[in-house]
């Protein structure tokens, strides 16, 4: 792709984000499930992470960068919506959205697939698809998965990102 | 700190659903309630600071202070406007501060639009996370994970809350009893909030005047003296992880009023803690130490938070059965009891109270903010 069909595509991007109130600061990680990855914001100087883009508590900006994530976690709570708040949740309901807690760390609320929303349990583990959305963007979403207990993937820096 | 400042008046307008007025006209309403509570003029308020944006209400009410100042952290502005007055009255920039609120919330439930569609939380939106019932239900889900609550200890505390509401006129719940029963028939919005777990949107107006304590004791009100405050902001436990183990944070909060009132829990007569969803007194009482953590809903269940339970709690109904105010429902309630004027539902012993605020949906969550303050009719 050359350089003006990437800046075009990333300007669609950015106002995709825009119109759904989202924010800029986290267009690498929307790029990112464009392209079928999981990013996630880290600090080089101690390995937390960040979702969605923040300054580090203890390093501020000094080394926040996106690193790819294993994608894969354990929803840690979780709610099932049975009251429509608005017409285009109408015909959803009754659906869950599940917080889940990361392997590297952070929460990412989502909805599970695959899994009825009466199974949908603290600790479940799942793992992240990417999904396009009506709104431009797309978005992981979750289905049961596998964890390997204990493991935190070191993420390893994206080239350009 | 202690007792240098006290409320000397109190406006609650009429409560209800669709009630016909504007935010602007029950504010102007309760701010005269509150004079005339007080027995002061128009001109002897010389600070205003409005929950949530002030537009034109000074012009508007014939007011003339020397500011007004708009404050917004959610259901924690009632309180945080308590702990303002106070530092302005302190640093000698005003006399006499009207802490004030008027909201017509029930007015978009008429015209057929959503009550709470335009809470946002940011991304979670995308996957239709809506409402705060929704990003409470977190807390109460993780809470029935960990320690076994149940959906009846949940209607435990709103049956427990309509028994107050309903020995109280002006209520929305006064004479209309509740059991847990009707609670767990009723229909599930967020699980695991069935409709009786959830506060609904109200029209109300109540303003609150906040004097230093020795003008408090020339004014014929019996003086509400504020004994002690604190903040806290749920952020540090996102920070670390364990922002769904803490509805509010607590910890500093609590550590700073108790300090300044020089008290302990075992000083508290009353407990007023926000509640937008019956999870919420709950997880309170535990985390200010009243209780065990995990114990909340058996304390419910056993009548711990009754006008005769170890902590009478949310003794007006609060805002799940008595009127929703954002946070300024329970600094009503406490001003009523601690002057001896709640009526039917007076409790016996009644010279200390503690009133928490809770809320501010910003981004990803709905459960940043807190406040805390101790109430009492001895400085």
């Amino acid at each position: 792709m050359d350089k003006q069909a990437q800046l075009e595509k990333r300007n669609a991007l950015l106002a995709a984000i825009r119109k759904v109130g989202g924010d800029p600061a986290d267009l690498p990680f929307w790029e990112g499930c464009e392209a079928g990855v999981f990013l996630l914001h880290r600090c080089a100087k101690c390995e937390r992470h960040y979702w969605p883009a923040s300054r580090c508590v203890e390093h501020g900006d000094e080394a926040m960068h996106w690193v790819e994530a294993s994608g894969r976690g354990r929803v840690y709570t979780y709610t099932v919506l049975h009251h429509a708040y608005t017409p285009a949740t109408r015909d959803k309901v009754p659906f869950a959205i599940a917080v889940v807690q990361l392997e590297e760390g952070p929460f990412y609320h989502s909805t599970v697939l695959e899994c009825a929303v009466d199974t949908v349990a603290v600790d479940l583990p799942v793992e992240a698809v990417m999904m396009p959305h009506e709104s431009g963007l797309t978005l992981p979403l979750f289905r049961p998965g596998r964890v390997r207990p204990g493991r935190v993937r070191p993420g390893r820096v994206r080239p350009g990102a | 700190m202690r007792g240098r400042c006290a409320i000397v008046g109190l406006g609650i307008t009429e409560q209800g659903v669709g009630l016909g007025l504007e935010g602007r006209e029950l504010r102007a309403r309760a701010v005269d309630l509150a004079l005339a509570d007080a027995g002061l003029p128009r001109e002897a308020i010389d600070g205003y600071i409005r929950a949530h944006v002030e537009r034109e209400d000074l012009r508007y009410m014939g007011l003339s202070p020397n500011f007004s100042v708009s404050m917004m952290t959610g259901g924690a502005t009632p309180v945080f406007t308590v702990i303002a007055a106070q530092a302005l009255i302190e640093s000698g920039q005003a006399e006499l501060v009207a802490c004030v609120y008027g909201e017509a919330q029930s007015a978009s439930a008429i015209t057929g639009k959503p009550d709470i569609g335009s809470y946002g939380y940011g991304y979670p939106t995308l996957y239709g996370l809506l409402g705060a019932a929704a990003t409470h239900a977190f807390h109460a889900r993780r809470h029935m994970h960990l320690y076994g609550t149940t959906s009846e200890h949940l209607g435990a505390v709103a049956v427990t809350q309509r028994n107050y509401a309903v020995k109280r006129p002006g209520t929305l719940g006064f004479g209309k009893s509740l059991t847990l029963a009707e609670h767990q028939a009723s229909p599930m919005i967020a699980d695991p909030f069935r409709r009786f777990d959830c506060t609904r949107n109200t029209d109300g107006g109540i303003a609150v005047l906040v004097a230093s304590a020795e003008r408090a004791r020339s004014l014929r009100k019996k003086p509400v003296y504020v004994l002690g405050a604190g903040t806290g902001h749920n952020i540090a436990n996102w920070h670390s992880g364990e922002v769904f183990e803490h509805h509010d944070n607590i910890a500093p909060a609590k550590a700073r009023a108790f300090a300044q009132a020089g008290m302990t829990l075992a000083d508290i007569d009353m407990a007023q803690l926000y509640d937008p969803f019956t999870i919420s007194p709950l997880m309170q009482l535990e985390a200010f130490g009243f209780i065990k953590a995990g114990q909340g809903g058996p304390f419910y269940a056993e009548g711990g938070a009754r006008p005769d339970g170890a902590m009478p709690t949310n003794t007006g109904g609060g805002q799940l059965s008595a009127y929703y105010t954002t946070g300024f429902t329970g600094i009503a309630e406490a001003v009523l009891q601690l002057r001896g004027e709640a009526g039917e539902g007076q409790l016996k012993k009644a010279a200390t109270s503690l009133v928490s605020g809770h809320g501010m949906n910003a981004g990803v969550q709905n459960t940043w903010a807190h406040a805390c303050m101790i109430l009492g009719n001895n400085p």
